[in-house]
């Protein structure tokens, strides 16, 4: 029991490391440019005013982001690159850098490309024929485009010096070089070491919308969260344990088949057509039937009693929670119902009948344990359903919490937040599973828990 | 729960109805005539459509924009003849299906239309078929990760495939670092480009550096001893560790940074995300199948164990893993129908049923937009769960 406790936990950090690696990646082929939503506006704002000094402020901010570091422990490349292409801050750079020397395999000419076009680019004294134009090309990284837009420039001094760096960085001369591979070890000055130490010494970071602290935002909206899944989990318990049980003591009779094909139909209808449904309905006036307020937590007036906060609250919370919990109430019902009737077969029920036991005592005291399996299946499912099947119920009406948050924050590419709800929904989800595999090696000790999947399954 | 069998072949009969409409969506709802004559000459305007876009035929000349302002001879319309997107301005702000609709010779639009004047039947139509793209798309990616797995897992366990050593350690290191040095190296030296050649290249990579390993292993003694490949081990890990993966907030994540949204994404991603419940279910089966008789005849007539494998074992468990799967079907159209609805992943001038439903939370009372959309969602849910059900 406890080795296999042991040996769970210690798989998660290696999803954990997994996930975190997803959202490394993720975060970094997101389209965007980091670094300039983070500048100031006045300096991004250089961009097209004062491009050399644009150019400074960038680096700057990128190194304060640590953006010049390399981006993981260690990295495999071809060798006719050099190992230090990290230190150019700017993507677009080095993606040409990297495309010209893939196709010469010529690092230094390439190299030397790169500097005239610099001392052009971001000279002090700049040539409107001219440097706009070399300043695209830094970012070219096609050699025929490359090809043309050189030949079209004005012929100027520093042109021809150019013209004459892209015709030595064309030859394949030293092609060769491209055919060994290279490998190098960068140890933890890396961005991906930096990103996790600051994760897990719980520095979320801030948003890329408003600036305020991740770690700020996630609090304040996961009250909300967590007492619509409350206030559901206990709705689905108050209706779905009686009624599964009950259902399973009375099999066969009218009321059995029509709960059946009744939560059979219920189970199918997608949660977020009925909520958009009774939103519709219930809360505008488009049918005159708007019995309760619209959208969101209604509004509290100043030193209210606690009993105008409680049916404020509740004339909000009425509709969502009874739509969260719905599904619940089918899958927990269903399956409850049918694992009673399992047990309710067994010898040892005849026992406790023959016993003289009551019926309901039967069913309370022996069928519940042994047949709470779906029970524990829906309570190590409800921390990852927190975020997960909030998202619409509280996107629809118009709830405060993690769910609407995080599909703000999707949409807004505000990466700092998603990332740390992904995170944090992966531990709530491993976490979830182990307390349902613990639980059910405490209604039936006769699980062995060996392996997780004989658990599962 | 057992149902008569004729709710089953209901639910069966919906289904497949259901792919009847995608398929021949085009000849149900369009704004072209089936069959038309202009000036004495037999057209067919939808078939032509279909062999423009495949680039055999020409388009008419002079080119024809719209069907209704041409005045052909006669014409033979689709039941519903408009196309999907399409405004139609006479009747836009929300014409409820029973409400005076300004459409002139044309059909009435008889579930209604939204703000722009769309037309909610083709939408509806336009609807069913990328469920069922997203459907059958999902079902087809999970059951090609989870049957290979979970039936080798299953069948052979973590003893029964056996080779030496030199054969294993040599293919999947050797492999490895062929692929590797493919990819970086040879890639980058041949200047190869485009889908096929790249692949090419990548494939001779890992066959030469598995062969080249391997047969430097084998020089080893030690190597040559045997050994068996862990494959339950293997695959049980990646369902643990997939298992974890938050499904459908890291669904949100992917496809919110994804410039360019595409149904064919949505399926693909949903199927990579669900072939772990396949491949679960078919190691069990597998599990109990291997222990059969039958098995063990044919082991003892000699036939290989890949053919015993794949021609013996997997047909046994492919039906109830189709059965089984019909509960991935729905899941998948309910899915999609949910990230449509949040208009995420899905291109915004795409029609689906989530977002016929998202549209009708900005008009609460165009009442047809939140029903019919909503009823075909809940009838195909249930019809895949009814069939999914376990006998």
């Amino acid at each position: 029991m406890i080795r296999y406790v042991l040996r769970r936990l210690l798989l998660l950090p290696l999803s954990l490391f997994l996930l975190s690696l997803v959202c490394f990646g993720l975060q970094q082929i997101t389209p965007g440019d980091p670094v300039i939503s983070l500048m100031p506006n006045d300096e991004a704002r250089l961009a097209n005013k004062d491009p050399a000094a644009f150019d400074l402020a960038y680096s700057r901010a990128a190194q304060t982001l640590g953006l010049d570091r390399p981006t993981f422990y260690f990295t495999v490349y071809n060798g006719a690159l050099p190992d230090t292409l990290h230190r150019i801050t700017r993507a677009q750079e080095r993606a040409m850098l990297r495309t010209f020397t893939l196709q010469s395999g010529n690092w230094p000419s390439v190299q030397h490309y790169y500097h005239e076009l610099r001392r052009v680019a971001y000279r002090l004294e700049s040539d409107p024929a001219v440097t706009p134009i070399i300043r695209r090309l830094l970012i070219q990284d096609n050699f025929s485009n490359a090809a043309t837009t050189l030949k079209g420039l004005p012929d100027r001094p520093e042109t021809a010096a150019l013209r004459e760096a892209f015709d030595r960085l064309q030859s394949r001369d030293h092609a060769t070089a491209l055919l060994l591979p290279a490998f190098s070890w960068h140890g933890t000055d890396n961005q991906y070491h930096h990103w996790a130490g600051k994760l897990l010494s719980g520095d979320f970071g801030s948003s890329l919308v408003d600036r305020r602290p991740v770690s700020s935002k996630i609090k304040a909206a996961a009250g909300v969260t967590v007492l619509l899944n409350g206030l559901a989990l206990l709705l689905v318990f108050l209706i779905s344990i009686p009624l599964g049980l009950y259902t399973a003591g009375a099999s066969g009779s009218w009321f059995d088949r029509l709960t059946t094909v009744g939560l059979f139909i219920l189970f199918g209808v997608p949660s977020f057509w009925l909520a958009t449904l009774l939103t519709n309905y219930f809360t505008t006036p488009a049918f005159n039937m708007d019995f309760f307020p619209s959208m969101g937590l209604g509004e509290l007036p100043e030193y209210a009693s606690w009993w105008t906060i409680l049916r404020i609250r509740a004339s909000h919370l009425f509709l969502p929670v009874v739509c969260m919990a719905y599904p619940s109430w089918a899958y927990v019902t269903r399956h409850l119902r049918r694992s009673a009737l399992h047990e309710l077969n067994q010898a040892y029920i005849k026992t406790a009948r023959l016993k003289g036991l009551s019926r309901s005592a039967i069913l309370w005291r022996h069928v519940l344990r042994n047949a709470s399996f779906p029970i524990i299946t829906l309570l190590g499912g409800i921390f990852p359903a927190l975020l997960a099947g909030s998202v619409l119920i509280e996107r629809i009406f118009n709830l405060p919490g993690m769910g609407q948050l995080l599909y703000t924050s999707a949409i807004e590419r505000d990466w700092p937040i998603v990332i740390t709800l992904v995170l944090l929904n992966g531990v709530l989800t491993a976490i979830g599973l182990l307390i349902a595999d613990l639980g059910y090696r405490f209604a039936d000790p006769r699980i062995r828990l060996s392996s997780p999947q004989n658990a599962a399954t | 729960m057992k149902q008569p069998n004729w709710f089953r072949r209901l639910a069966l009969a919906w289904l497949g109805g259901l792919l009847l409409v995608a398929v021949f969506g085009d000849f149900l709802a369009n704004d072209r005539p089936l069959v038309a004559q202009v000036n004495g000459e037999l057209r067919f305007p939808v078939l032509h459509q279909y062999g423009e876009d495949f680039g055999w035929v020409d388009g008419y000349q002079p080119a024809v924009r719209n069907w209704y302002l041409q005045q052909p001879d006669w014409a033979l319309w689709p039941p519903v003849p408009y196309v999907a997107g399409a405004s139609d301005v006479k009747n836009g702000n929300y014409r409820s299906p029973f409400a005076q609709q300004d459409t002139g010779e044309r059909a009435r639009h008889y579930l209604g239309t939204d703000k722009l004047g769309r037309d909610v039947f083709a939408g509806l139509i336009a609807g069913a078929r990328v469920a069922v793209i997203v459907g059958i798309g999902a079902l087809l990616i999970s059951l090609l990760l989870g049957i290979p797995l979970g039936g080798v897992a299953g069948f052979f366990g973590n003893d029964a495939l056996s080779g030496t050593r030199d054969f294993w350690w040599g293919w999947s290191i050797g492999g490895t670092l062929g692929l590797l040095y493919a990819a970086i190296s040879l890639l980058a030296f041949f200047q190869v480009t485009g889908f096929f050649a790249t692949t090419l290249l990548l494939l001779f990579g890992f066959f030469a550096g598995g062969l080249l390993l391997a047969s430097l292993l084998r020089l080893l003694p030690t190597m040559r001893r045997p050994m068996s490949f862990p494959a339950d081990t293997f695959v049980l890990q990646g369902i643990e560790l997939f298992v974890n993966i938050p499904g459908l907030v890291l669904l949100i994540a992917l496809l919110a940074i994804i410039n360019r949204p595409s149904i064919w994404l949505v399926a693909l991603i949903i199927g990579v995300l669900r072939w772990p419940s396949v491949a679960r279910y078919l190691r069990a089966e597998m599990l109990r199948i291997r222990g059969l008789p039958y098995i063990d005849a044919a082991r003892i007539s000699g036939i290989g164990r890949w053919r015993i494998l794949f021609r013996h074992a997997l047909p046994n468990a492919l039906g109830p893993i189709i059965v089984v799967s019909c509960f991935g079907l729905g899941g998948a159209i309910l899915l999609e129908a949910f990230l449509s609805f949040l208009g995420i992943g899905i291109p915004a001038n795409q029609v689906t049923w989530g977002s016929l439903l998202g549209q009708s939370r900005s008009h609460p009372s165009a009442w047809w937009m939140a029903l019919f959309p909503g009823m075909l969602l809940t009838l195909t849910v249930l019809a895949a769960n009814l069939l999914g059900e376990r006998r």
